[in-house]
């Protein structure tokens, strides 16, 4: 694996005013401008609607069809149904399978399309296909959680999508191991995500031998995978010394595990000890290894942790972490227990407003907001979505270093960043680019309906579809002086705010704080 | 070269990121912050623009600044270790990497150099763990501000073109903290869609953001004030003569270049470079190798920016680079090095003392090794502290790096 750039950019500490909570977004005092008065308002971001904080952080975005869902059949039958994604029909996501058929290809697929001369050795294709995919199923899958997961997990234990000499694994990586556990059991994920040629690759551990073993599986694993950075030395040297032996087979591009260039010899590694007296025991040591780092109080803590940076807040609070821990353990480290008691915390209830959309985020939540839907045929516009996101910085599942993308809105809080996602708007709303996807007869009927009497209301109608929110009296203003209007200005059918304007109203609500609150 | 020999520093591994795993808990600036905003009256910046180069994944500075004197290193490496015919330079204890050939004629003119056996004051084999460090600078200190934002305090920076993190999306958190500054992807790139006679999409977006605290309101302030002054930059051209590589470091190195230029006030920008974790397959010194490949992309960006900006503008420009750590002095199984702690550092301009190695050399025998990585015998941030000091009038180096004092070396000259 290789370690870029972008690595220094994991928590940034921004220091902003004195205002150090990120929730603090929720309910500020605003200053009028040019008001001598300076009288305060409150500026709500997000409203009290206890629906839509589910919808925005179970799911990519609020949809019309998903909010109607979720106002008939409640928030506890809501997420039943998303945490048993199997019983969720879901046409759009066999669709996107059937339209990117290399999309999570097994190793043997590939390499039978090479032999058949319809693909070429070491081409990337099947690893953007799968890209290509993961973005699609985020936009328009009806199991809007199981996605969300799958991006957590893919995130948690990153293989880098798409990179070199992981052209014919990491495919079938995305099925096999993060969707076949996304809501499965944390140690059967981490098992056979040891075992897998893209994860032996993409961290050496397939180079690693007895004489000499390369410590970068061992480490991440620890650091990044299971305890955290509460390890020693000793303990990776220990793990990479167990860790000999899983290798993959030069001739199939498979798993074996290859006794002849394992390490003997007891190991300890953070309460875990083994005889490791011969070379037949590396794989079942490994295995008993991963089943321990998996059911480790750290790593329920470390889950546990990052689940609440997700879904709750980037300074998640301590009393839902320590629950969550004791779900996690309590449960042999399944996940679906976990997210249930998260969702239904008080703890979640209460983190209304403390999450920004990261940019991967904002794309997806955008083209759900605007109703586009995928290209009449082909794929051209789904593929330039995922270039979208990579030209944001946020490619799903091509961060370049083993930790994956932080989550927090810190990291991601740059003026050339949110001038992309900025442009991005714009250009989706007004169908400048990409101009393959599916698009509402009418924009304006589809997000406004029959035409509002005034301005204001303009603003409001479309600021209620897109967050279910109105903006604050100045922002408001702010609105239509876009127009050089005022709220009280009657609307007509004639003007360009409802005709080729309509679309740049689109954009400045979606470029503003309002639709950044996840 | 002026690198004796001598031994220091403590090995013992320390953790001060205990919860690193909450990833990004928003700590505020508190009060026992040092202060870095220095009180004097801001009169235009005469100062070099400091550049730093952020190696990312950990640099093998053995490799690229090669103790070819060393018995022990060709011992500890008997398959990637550059043979000493390859070397270039005349240094008869340290040769440069065949791939650095063409930064030769600048090392030859003594505005290339390096310090050996530099690093953290700590062993920190995390890449993480260590990048935070190193970009914090304050052990043993409750700052968390990035210390090139407290160069910029204490160089008395006012707007976010005075410090600028090139080449990313995303925030440099080595500039992170209480001074303006700004993340720029690339100059190009920076112009707002929409906005027009009619349509003032940036007054619009400035008055939605009007009240909005926090990062949120932070960051798009930022943004919708450095739209305008970007303009100026985006007229600044490279030299026509100067081809640069056309990697994400060439990029980056090539807008760093522009905004000199065009004065739009920068004192310090910061750039990455990556793909340095090579713990497979470093290579032996030659094309399609890892080392060989990434040293020869590094070394063509290099080049061509001290080409663009020409030997008169060099004289106020100087870069160097840092590493969250060295690597292993002993390959392993796989023809690559694990994570290790000393390091190189390179150096570029028109005022440094180049053309040698700086430092002290501790050796690479077992005994002078710790846990079997090159020992740092010079803390990094002292020898930044010494260009900041000498280069840039950066009166207070302890306001920026506590407790550390600037070397005495020679790396650059007085101005």
């Amino acid at each position: 694996m290789t370690l870029s750039p972008a690595t220094s950019r994991i928590t940034r500490r921004r220091v902003v005013g004195g205002t150090a909570a990120v929730g603090a977004a929720l309910v500020v005092p605003a200053v009028v401008s040019s008001s001598a008065a300076s009288a305060a308002a409150a500026i709500e971001l997000v409203p009290a609607d206890a629906d839509l904080h589910l919808l925005r952080r179970a799911t990519y975005g609020l949809t019309a069809a998903s909010v109607a869902e979720i106002r008939r059949i409640g928030r506890s039958a809501w997420l039943d149904r998303q945490l048993d994604p199997a019983s969720i029909r879901d046409d759009r996501g066999a669709d996107i399978a059937t339209r990117f058929p290399l999309a999570g290809a097994s190793n043997d697929t590939l390499k039978a399309r090479v032999k058949a001369g319809t693909l070429k050795q070491y081409a990337w294709d099947a690893m953007y296909q799968t890209g290509y995919a993961a973005m699609s199923r985020a936009i328009w899958s009806e199991r809007q959680l199981f996605e969300v997961m799958v991006d957590f997990w893919s995130n948690h234990l990153n293989v880098t999508c798409p990179s070199s000499d992981v052209w014919d694994s990491r495919p079938d990586y995305d099925r096999t191991v993060i969707r076949a556990y996304a809501f499965g059991r944390f140690a059967d994920m981490l098992k056979a995500s040891a075992k897998h040629p893209a994860m032996l690759t993409y961290l050496d551990n397939r180079f690693s031998t007895k004489t000499a073993p390369n410590e970068n599986y061992g480490r991440e694993l620890l650091e990044l995978h299971t305890v955290g950075l509460v390890y020693s030395e000793s303990d990776v040297k220990n793990a990479a010394r167990l860790l000999t032996g899983l290798t993959v087979d030069w001739n199939t591009g498979n798993y074996k595990y290859a006794a002849t260039t394992h390490a003997t010899g007891p190991v300890s590694i953070m309460g875990f000890s083994h005889p490791n007296a011969t070379t037949a025991d590396g794989e079942p040591g490994s295995l008993q290894l991963l089943d321990y780092l998996a059911l480790h109080p750290a790593t329920a803590r470390r889950i546990a942790t990052k689940l609440c940076v997700r879904f709750v807040s980037d300074t998640p609070p301590d009393t839902l972490v320590t629950r969550l821990a004791k779900v996690y353990l309590d449960n042999g480290s399944a996940i679906v227990p976990v997210l249930r008691a998260l969702f239904t915390s008080t703890e979640f209830a209460a983190s209304r407003g403390q999450k920004a959309r990261t940019p991967y985020e904002d794309l997806v939540a955008s083209v759900r907001a605007l109703a586009l839907t995928p290209d009449a045929s082909g794929t051209k516009g789904m593929e330039a979505l995922y270039y979208y996101a990579s030209n944001a910085g946020q490619g799903p599942m091509a961060w370049a270093t083993p930790d994956g993308y932080p989550d927090v809105e810190s990291a991601w809080s740059s003026p050339s960043g949110l001038l992309t996602r900025w442009n991005a708007h714009l250009n989706l709303a007004a169908g400048y680019w990409p101009t393959e996807l599916t698009r509402p007869a009418s924009l304006f009927t589809e997000l406004i309906g029959p035409l509002p009497a005034t301005y204001g209301a303009l603003v409001d109608t479309l600021a209620q579809r897109l967050f279910g929110q109105n903006l604050s009296t100045a922002h408001r203003a702010t609105a239509t002086a876009y127009f050089s209007k005022t709220p009280a200005d009657p609307l007509k059918s004639t003007d360009s705010a409802v005709g080729w304007a309509f679309p740049y109203l689109v954009a400045c609500l979606l470029n503003s704080p309002y639709f950044g609150i996840r | 070269m002026t690198m004796t020999d001598a031994s220091c520093c403590t090995t013992s591994r320390r953790r001060f990121l205990g919860t690193a795993a909450a990833a990004g808990a928003l700590i505020g600036f508190g009060a026992d912050q040092i202060s870095t905003q220095l009180a004097y009256a801001a009169g235009p910046y005469s100062g070099d623009v400091f550049v730093l180069l952020s190696l990312r994944g950990g640099f093998d500075g053995l490799s690229a600044i090669v103790p070819a004197f060393d018995a022990d290193y060709y011992a500890a490496r008997p398959t990637i270790a550059v043979p000493r015919s390859q070397l270039l330079g005349d240094d008869p204890r340290f040769g440069l990497h065949p791939a650095l050939k063409p930064l030769l004629p600048l090392w030859n003119a003594g505005t290339f150099g390096a310090i050996h056996a530099a690093g953290q004051p700590t062993p920190n084999r995390s890449h993480f763990a260590a990048m935070e460090e190193l970009e914090r600078a304050a052990p043993g200190t409750s700052v968390r501000t990035g210390w090139l934002n407290r160069v910029l305090g204490g160089l008395g920076a006012t707007t976010p073109m005075n410090g600028m993190a090139v080449g990313s999306f995303m925030p440099a958190r080595v500039m992170a903290g209480p001074s303006p500054e700004l993340d720029l992807s690339s100059i190009d790139g920076f112009t707002l869609a929409g906005e027009a006679k009619y349509q003032p999409m940036t007054a619009t977006m400035t008055g939605l953001y009007a009240g909005v605290p926090g990062i949120m309101g932070d960051t798009a302030t930022r943004l919708t004030s450095a739209l305008g002054t970007m303009k100026t930059a985006t007229a600044a051209q490279p030299a026509s003569s100067t081809q640069y590589p056309t990697t994400p470091l060439g990029k980056a190195l090539r807008d760093v270049a522009r905004l000199v230029k065009s004065d739009v006030g920068l004192m310090s920008a910061c750039v990455d470079s990556g793909d340095w974790d090579m713990h497979e397959n470093l290579g032996t010194a030659a094309p399609g190798k890892k080392m060989y490949d990434n040293l020869t992309q590094l070394a063509a960006a290099l080049a061509a920016f001290a080409a663009d900006l020409g030997p008169d503008t060099m004289k106020r420009v100087t870069l160097v680079t840092v590493s969250e750590f060295g690597r292993r002095v002993a390959e392993n199984g796989s023809a690559g090095l694990d994570h290790g702690y000393g390091n190189a550092m390179l150096m570029l301009g028109g005022s440094i003392n180049g053309g040698q190695v700086h430092g002290t050399w501790p050796g690479l025998g077992d005994r002078s090794l710790v846990d079997g990585d090159l020992k740092v015998t010079t803390d990094y941030r002292a020898v930044i502290a010494e260009i900041l000091q000498k280069r840039c009038g950066l009166t207070n180096v302890g306001s920026v790096f506590p407790n550390v004092t600037p070397t005495t070396l020679g790396v650059v000259k007085a101005r």
